[in-house]
């Protein structure tokens, strides 16, 4: 009985130090699964799987290492895995690691682009922030969650996702301009006038 | 000039690594900085974008701060438990496995074998979980 005792008390021990660790991060997972998955059903289930596959692999963690970080790998794996089956995605270009910096713009925003993007981005709610957001391509719109909400850096995000570092790096670019370029057509609309970022390769720069 | 010559096209391209703080990752890093240096317009750019990323992320993260429903809080907790109180249970299998060989042979000299396998498993789950 005495053996028997001692792991129960073990599991229970490790159960308790999970539940304090790991889930103070309840809030910003669901956030996080929220952009995802895009809707609050399956981003509740989304975190809910990762707290139980996290608890079963509990103990492959190393004590001391990044747990958020740890948290967010079982959370994108899932999703990726399981998740995302459903949803078809557009795929992104397979050359993307070649042609990311080929294909970006060559010249200068001139000083009146610059503030217009500026006072769109203040300006803009927040509702169209997360529509922007949501309709960039999962390969960006994921990365640039990690690295501009959740403050990890490209190498960490490498891990987390499972992909070279080089390449979250052009995801991560090319994201950004993709945000900024629907952000500055949402102001457009709302009447803000802006030059989308898009549109500058057009216009051939004076220096180079 | 005897440096590598730097167009302004090749500082764009490199923002994103100046952003994330990671110039060492840049070929030509050197070339580039002091290209930047020297040419006000990449300068006012790389301005331009710092300032962008930095306002990019304050709306990104203003805008996504959504808290976890009350019960997903609750039905968590209640399903780490359940799955802690199923992790220590203790399974017993028990496992059968017979063999029946039996050869024939008769007047003729002809044989007959045949073979007979019983299996039979047997699982038994104790929950340590119970007073």
């Amino acid at each position: 009985m005495t053996s028997k005792d001692l792991v129960l008390e073990s599991a229970a021990d490790r159960t308790t130090r999970f539940e304090r660790d790991a889930l103070v991060f309840t809030n910003q997972l669901y956030a996080a699964a929220l952009r995802y998955t895009k809707n609050p059903e399956d981003a509740r289930d989304l975190v809910q799987d990762t707290y139980l596959k996290a608890f079963a692999s509990f103990h492959q963690f190393e004590e001391g290492t990044n747990l958020r970080a740890w948290l967010y790998r079982v959370l994108t794996t899932t999703f990726i895995n399981t998740y995302r089956k459903g949803q078809r995605q557009p795929q992104i270009a397979h050359n993307e690691l070649e042609d990311w910096q080929v294909a970006e713009s060559q010249s200068h925003t001139s000083d009146q682009g610059k503030s217009a993007e500026q006072e769109a981005l203040e300006n803009l709610p927040d509702s169209d922030i997360k529509r922007a957001l949501q309709e960039i391509p999962e390969e960006f719109r994921i990365v640039v969650y990690l690295a501009d909400v959740e403050g990890f850096s490209y190498k960490e995000i490498a891990e987390i996702v499972g992909a070279p570092a080089g390449t979250v790096m052009s995801r991560l670019h090319r994201g950004r301009k993709q945000l900024r370029t629907k952000l500055a057509t949402y102001a457009k609309e709302l009447g803000y006038n802006t030059d989308a970022p898009a549109a500058k390769s057009t216009e051939k720069g004076d220096k180079s | 000039m005897s440096f590598i010559e730097i167009q302004c096209g090749d500082v764009l391209a490199s923002v994103v690594f100046i952003i994330e703080g990671e110039f060492q990752e840049i070929p030509q890093a050197d070339a580039i900085q002091s290209h930047i240096g020297t040419c006000g317009a990449c300068a006012a750019e790389i301005e331009h974008e710092k300032l962008m990323h930095q306002m990019l992320q304050d709306v990104l993260k203003r805008s996504c701060d959504e808290q976890a429903p009350e019960d997903l809080h609750e039905s968590i907790h209640r399903q780490l438990r359940a799955q802690m109180a199923g992790g220590a249970s203790t399974e017993v299998v028990t496992q059968f496995s017979m063999t029946e060989i039996s050869i024939e042979i008769d007047e003729f000299g002809n044989v007959e074998h045949r073979e007979i396998q019983i299996e039979q498993t047997h699982i038994q789950h104790f929950s340590d979980d119970e007073d």
